[in-house]
């Protein structure tokens, strides 16, 4: 016979795992979801598929634009955002060095859409069309916290020892800090680099009015519009007819790939991350 | 002589520039918004009117039905979050053998990087009918009189569903949070606990207690996120300017109404100015929320020492 | 130029308001070894970092008073740290060879990046003397560019003393360079550093009397932040004055 007490403990038990069940079971519905809807596009369009317009059936305009954005924001964001890393890893005990980490924390849980009608009104409106630059430019916006943030601390993660070794051999703090001890945290800093990509790669609400979207021909340059495929399958959702919805299916399932592809073995080398 | 420090005068140029964007992009919201202020005061924030019009003395636009939406989507994520969150916390410290919480992590994980479009595709084909089937339905049918349920769910397109989807894509957030407290707990607590002779129950509840501010900076930085959230939100809400309490009621977020109209705001006088006072509220909610959600994991950072 | 390689005046430091070091005044003269001893947390590893200026890297760390490097105040107005750094070696208490550097690269970084050394063939020959300097040169010859991964403890810290040496300094600052050594290795490290204060003053911080006594000329006593007896090393293990001393190096108080 249980006792009341030992009943309560089963019940406490059950509902734990009923809510770790109902937090992650979502994902596996969304991957077979887009799996069983997506693949039977894919295949039915073959080759067609990642390198047609999108009249002929296929992503390849969106699919090059993905990857033209992801290249043009790492060209603007990575520096800047490598440097405040290390800024705010040198200088952690400043007011500045507080200020700014505070802000990178920020700005990781900032609204995106935000940035993206922000950089409409900065760059799309002075340029007179979207581009692929002020896409770049917003997801670059994105993608500057994930990466200091990183930086930073795959610098505090080398041993103090190594910090002062450097320093005692008379070595400025640009030195120490670019040639010794940046090199050996070199991993962490492109783990962080990585996860940042895959991130901005499935951004859609930045793109919404920087980039324009372009599925009919492949994009012309750094400053016309360019498509991306969230931006692609967001639009196509919204459109009646079912041939768009296959595609925006199919759509999904090459940027679920893509982010799985790129995520999961970083993610599988690590003990945290931070999103 | 104090030497000039080189490596500040390469770094600071990028810090300077992340702050001036950070600042700039402040400004812009604030001046773009004058505008409406001048045109209809607090009208903008206070009243549920949305009136486009060619001709600009008639236009007028209110969106106290975005902000209640955004408001009300995100309440309900964080309802759905919490005890999900909190039971994931407690299954991979507690429960799950060495494998399977890897395993589980690395699911969490995933599925705070996702990208959002895939919830809302998913959101929108699978969620909304399902939760219309399942869930609208017989509540409609049965509860009605309640004005939480008074809502025909015709669509399906609704806060409930947005509050849902909301709530499914912030528990890995709040998760993150919640876990790595929960597992700053020392063992020793733990088994002090079980010493006394108490289940799991309620040595689980003395720890989870322990962990409290955690959890309360969990919730407010999975609010912070939901709020914000876009085009997953656009999908499965409705878009339709009500401002009601019922679930089953379509309606609008501060950001699914930009998303919807700012591309064609141009056209208008007032319009852009409107949804710039918009860009701007979600901008101070969203960051005082998140900088309150950080402050108090700050804090409890600082001041717990085991 | 004064006689002595380090001479304190008055030196005092703190971390935040807890003052580490009191005050203390001492001398050391050239090519010989100095020991510091003292049982742990009595400031003595601080003391050292200080000759590097090493502690310029602890924002909550405070120096007050002068340190000497050959008469000139490395806490002056218009010292150059990086220079005096460079004229004083500093070898830690865990080896610490950078392990993402090949053991030739590990000697070369310093050189390399304060354009020391001109040229492959002599930065090649300074590398070699360097390790042929540690005791070091013969085990390591046919594997350059090996990680120093594969090396022991005590080789790792001869190719750290060899990295320190390549750069040619005055003063070698060791801070428990044999802590994390085996038996073995700790007897080579000790063997090197004799041969090594015929042309460099040693200042080597320890937390054993016993490898006081072995290898040093003078040594320095010091308990809890406090010099309390310093001179010839034979003179502090016969004869000490003090009573705390006397305890310590029959091996009570350790």
């Amino acid at each position: 016979m249980l006792s009341f007490r030992q009943i309560k403990d089963k019940i406490f038990v059950g509902l734990v795992l009923a809510g770790t069940f109902a937090a992650l079971f979502p994902l596996f519905h969304i991957i077979c979801t887009v799996v069983i809807m997506g693949l039977p596009a894919i295949l039915s369009r073959g080759l067609v598929f990642f390198t047609g317009t999108l009249s002929q059936g296929g992503i390849g305009p969106a699919l090059y634009g993905t990857f033209m954005l992801a290249f043009l924001s790492s060209l603007i964001g990575l520096p800047v955002a490598f440097l405040v890393g290390l800024f705010v890893y040198e200088y952690p005990e400043s007011k500045l060095g507080g200020f700014v980490k505070s802000l990178l924390q920020i700005m990781l849980e900032f609204p995106t859409i935000l940035v993206g009608v922000f950089v409409m009104s900065i760059m799309v409106i002075p340029m007179g069309t979207y581009s692929a630059l002020a896409g770049a430019f917003a997801l670059a916006i994105i993608m500057i916290p994930y990466v200091a943030v990183y930086t930073a601390e795959a610098m505090h993660h080398i041993p103090t020892t190594y910090r002062e070794a450097s320093f005692s051999l008379g070595l400025s703090r640009v030195k120490s800090v670019f040639h010794v001890l940046v090199p050996m945290a070199k991993r962490g800093i492109m783990t962080g680099v990585l996860i940042a990509i895959a991130k901005v790669a499935g951004e859609t609400a930045p793109l919404l009015f920087t980039a324009g979207g372009l599925y009919e021909t492949y994009p012309q340059g750094v400053t016309s519009p360019v498509g991306a495929i969230p931006l692609l399958i967001y639009t196509l959702i919204q459109s009646p007819s079912p041939a768009d919805h296959a595609t925006a299916w199919g759509a999904a399932l090459v940027l679920l790939l893509i982010f799985i592809g790129v995520f999961v073995p970083i993610r599988m080398s690590l003990k945290e991350v931070k999103m | 002589m104090k030497k000039v420090d080189s490596f500040k005068i390469l770094t600071a140029p990028a810090v300077i520039f992340v702050f001036v964007l950070f600042a700039y992009m402040l400004f812009v919201y604030i001046y773009m918004s004058i505008p409406i202020f001048q045109w209809e005061g607090c009208g903008i924030y206070l009243t549920n009117i949305w009136h486009a019009s060619e001709i600009p003395a008639e236009e007028y636009y209110g969106i106290a039905a975005a902000i209640w939406g955004s408001v009300y989507t995100s309440i309900i994520a964080v309802v759905i979050a919490l005890p999900l969150a909190l039971s994931y916390s407690i299954f991979v410290n507690d429960f799950a053998p060495p494998r399977i919480k890897n395993a589980v992590i690395v699911t969490s994980d995933v599925m705070a990087g996702l990208p959002t479009i895939i919830y809302g595709i998913w959101g929108a084909y699978v969620l909304v009918p399902f939760l219309r089937q399942w869930v609208m339905m017989p509540l409609y049918s049965t509860l009605s009189f309640i004005p939480l349920f008074s809502y025909p769910p015709v669509s399906g397109y609704s806060y409930l569903s947005a509050g849902v989807l909301l709530g499914i894509m912030v528990t890995p957030f709040a998760s993150a949070i919640i876990r790595e407290a929960y597992a700053s707990i020392p063992h020793t607590y733990r088994e002090a606990a079980y010493s006394l002779g108490l289940s799991r129950y309620e040595v689980t509840r003395i720890v989870a207690g322990m962990i409290r501010p955690a959890m309360v900076s969990g919730l407010l930085l999975a609010f912070g996120r939901a709020i914000g959230e876009t085009v997953a939100v656009s999908l499965v809400i409705g878009n339709t300017f009500n401002m009601s309490i019922s679930l089953f009621s379509p309606g609008y977020t501060i950001s699914s109404l930009i998303a919807n109209q700012f591309g064609n705001a141009f056209i208008y006088e007032h319009m852009t100015s409107a949804l710039f006072a918009g860009g701007l509220a979600l901008f101070v909610i969203g960051t005082a929320i998140n900088m309150a959600g950080l402050l108090y994991l700050r804090r409890w950072k600082q001041n717990v020492k085991f | 130029m004064s006689n002595y390689a380090i001479e304190t005046r008055n030196l005092k430091i703190a971390y935040g308001k807890k003052e580490v070091i009191k005050g203390v005044n001492f001398k050391i003269p050239e090519k010989i070894v100095f020991a510091l001893m003292g049982p742990s947390g009595c400031g003595k590893s601080t003391l050292l970092r200080s000759f590097n200026r090493l502690l310029d890297l602890n924002k909550d760390a405070r120096v007050s008073g002068e340190a000497l490097l050959f008469g000139q105040n490395i806490y002056g107005e218009n010292v150059d740290v990086m220079s005096v750094r460079r004229e004083i070696g500093m070898v830690f208490q865990y080896p610490n060879p950078f392990p993402h550097l090949t053991i030739y690269e590990n000697i070369a970084i310093g050189l390399r990046l304060n354009k020391i050394v001109q040229g492959r063939e002599e930065l090649d020959s300074r590398i070699k003397w360097a390790l042929e300097k540690a005791s070091l040169l013969d085990e390591v010859e046919d594997r350059l560019d090996d990680y120093p991964s594969a090396l022991s403890g005590g080789q790792k810290q001869r190719l750290v003393i060899a990295r320190v040496l390549a750069m040619k300094p005055k003063v070698l600052l060791l801070d428990e360079p044999t802590a994390n050594v085996d038996p073995v290795g700790t007897k080579n490290i000790e063997n090197l550093l004799m041969e090594l204060k015929k042309e460099y003053t040693i200042v080597l911080v320890t937390h054993e009397p016993a490898q006081a006594s072995r290898i040093s000329d003078y040594v320095g006593f010091l308990y809890l932040g406090e010099l309390v007896e310093s001179g010839p090393t034979a003179r502090i293990f016969e004869n000490p004055k003090h009573e705390l001393t006397d305890r310590y190096v029959r091996g009570i108080l350790a």
